[in-house]
């Protein structure tokens, strides 16, 4: 291949241009759900998905993807088919009102973590954490416990267990940030070079 | 951020009249209010098809639009050049990571759209069809290209579609250090020495025509694109767009000096609009089907990466996993 860059004509010769098998299923790996917590004491918000081959890895992935420019405290990633979620509802129409109370279930309560969209567009915000046997159960605990008032259009129940937190050791991963300026707009003023310039053209004409 | 001068199919509205016109009604009214769908919400089979069609070209374009600048970073002038080049190229590609993600929530896989990009079946944005010769195009690039991309973006983040106005904001926020990098390294080409103020003049000279194409063909050749209007799918014609970018930037390149190599190019006091050689859109059309210098680059390192990349994806592949389609 010609081309002006000396790595592209190294690369090998491999198949035929415009040629590819077409890809098997999961190729790409599953989809992982992304929650970052930007600042301390805030709460975690959804910030998007990355593809991985296992939890492990979606963690190292959404912290590259979802954590490079700006500050986060706090990461975590879940399995998308972990995500149990409630019906989405428009309007003045609470999702909770959707939700089917449901009694005492038998059975071990495990942990689940509650987010609620508070608004269409917006991401999902962490609400709180609630004890239940199901995700189910969970959902029709936090309507009595975490819905308050506010008009709430979509809920997800994540079982707490399947959820790849950030350890207290990992807190450091985010710490050379700020070290970072080349990434930051306000490090490249270019105003004053610009100014000398422009006073100089002026003067010489 | 590379997104722009989308290309859509011809719009066929008669399926339209195969949709359920109660839905339809209550889809468009919620747009009209300006509020956003999401991907679990009823929409019309044609807004979902060019939805998906138009964020994987933009994603394409950010994986594509890697290249010209990538090329640069071995030869980059000095470590602090190096370093911020890295790093928008990292944030390119990222970008596409995020881009890939919307569309995907729209129901079509990754691998399918990576196939569609290698085969030549999908696009991406033209300009990225043209070499980077010097250090000049490559400064080119990171601030008007990127110009553009940015004029394009903030528009489209008022669109309607939930998962795509997120990445973009998000992509937007990211965007801001491009922009000033870019120009950073213009200033520092024009208030240089007369080899460097010649090396952007060529440079400018080769790119103002892939520029001026970069927005799409013009509003009056372009496919009539109403009803992707109504939807908020586009958020402004061609032409706005470019007239935009114009208003914005030409100012800019004039205070450092530059020649915009088109005598035409004026700014009409009494429309407030810009007038220009209308740009040569055939060769925009010869470009975009596979005739510009480096298409066949393009999608050759595309194509080999993947090839290569394969055993690493089988040897990971995780047997139990199950794709469901992303949430949000």
């Amino acid at each position: 291949m010609t081309s002006l860059d000396p790595r592209v004509i190294r690369l090998p010769e491999i198949g035929e241009f415009g040629k590819i098998e077409p890809k098997a299923a999961l190729d790409q790996f599953g989809t992982f759900e992304v929650f970052v917590q930007p600042a301390e004491g805030k709460s975690f918000q959804h910030e998007g998905i990355v593809h991985a081959s296992n939890l492990e890895l979606a963690f190292v992935l959404a912290k590259e993807t979802f954590t490079r420019r700006f500050t986060c405290f706090s990461l975590c990633v879940v399995d998308t088919r972990e995500v149990f979620a409630s019906p989405f509802t428009e309007g003045n129409q609470n999702a909770y009102d959707l939700i089917p109370e449901i009694f005492g279930q038998d059975g071990p309560k495990v942990n689940y973590e509650i987010y609620h969209l508070l608004k269409r567009g917006k991401q999902h915000i962490h609400a709180g954490s609630i004890q239940a046997t199901s995700p189910e159960e969970a959902m029709s605990i936090a309507k009595s416990q975490l819905n308050k008032g506010k008009v709430i259009f979509n809920i997800w129940a994540i079982r707490s267990s399947g959820i790849r937190f950030t350890s207290v050791e990992e807190n450091d991963l985010w710490f050379t940030l700020p070290e970072k300026k080349f990434r930051d707009a306000a490090e490249y003023k270019g105003g004053d070079k610009l100014k000398v310039f422009l006073e100089n053209q002026r003067n010489s004409t | 951020m590379y997104g722009g001068g989308n290309t859509f199919e011809g719009i066929k509205t008669e399926g339209l009249k195969e949709e359920d016109p109660v839905k339809l009604a209550e889809f468009e009214a919620r747009i009209e209010r300006g509020e956003k769908i999401e991907p679990s919400d009823w929409m019309p089979q044609l807004y979902r098809k060019q939805l998906i069609r138009m964020i994987e070209q933009h994603a394409h374009s950010e994986i594509i639009g890697a290249l010209p600048e990538g090329t640069w970073i071995t030869r980059a002038p000095g470590f602090k050049r190096k370093m911020a080049l890295m790093a928008k190229v990292q944030d390119e590609v990222g970008h596409a990571q995020l881009l890939y993600s919307a569309a995907e929530t729209l129901g079509k896989s990754r691998e399918q759209m990576i196939d569609d990009l290698i085969t030549g079946k999908s696009k991406y944005s033209n300009i990225f069809n043209y070499p980077t010769f010097t250090w000049a195009d490559c400064c080119f690039i990171s601030w008007l290209v990127d110009a553009g991309a940015i004029v394009n973006q903030l528009a489209n983040a008022k669109g309607s579609y939930g998962p795509y106005c997120r990445a973009l904001d998000r992509i937007c926020a990211e965007e801001s250090f491009h922009l000033k990098y870019g120009h950073h390294c213009v200033i520092f080409l024009a208030t240089g020495s007369k080899i460097q103020r010649d090396m952007f003049q060529d440079a400018l000279n080769r790119w103002w025509p892939p520029m001026m194409h970069f927005f799409g063909p013009s509003d009056k050749i372009s496919i009539h694109t109403q009803v992707l209007m109504k939807w908020k799918v586009k958020m402004g014609t061609n032409d706005d767009m470019r007239n935009q970018f114009l208003d914005m930037y030409v100012p800019k390149i004039w205070e450092l000096g530059f020649t915009i190599p088109d005598y035409n190019l004026k700014k009409n006091t009494e429309t407030s609009r810009w007038e220009y050689t209308e740009p040569d859109w055939e060769e925009f059309k010869r470009v975009i089907n596979g005739g510009g210098p480096c298409n066949k680059e393009r999608l050759e390192v595309r194509r080999i990466a993947e090839e290569r990349g394969k055993w690493v994806r089988e040897a990971m592949k995780a047997p139990k996993q199950k794709y469901v389609t992303p949430l949000a």
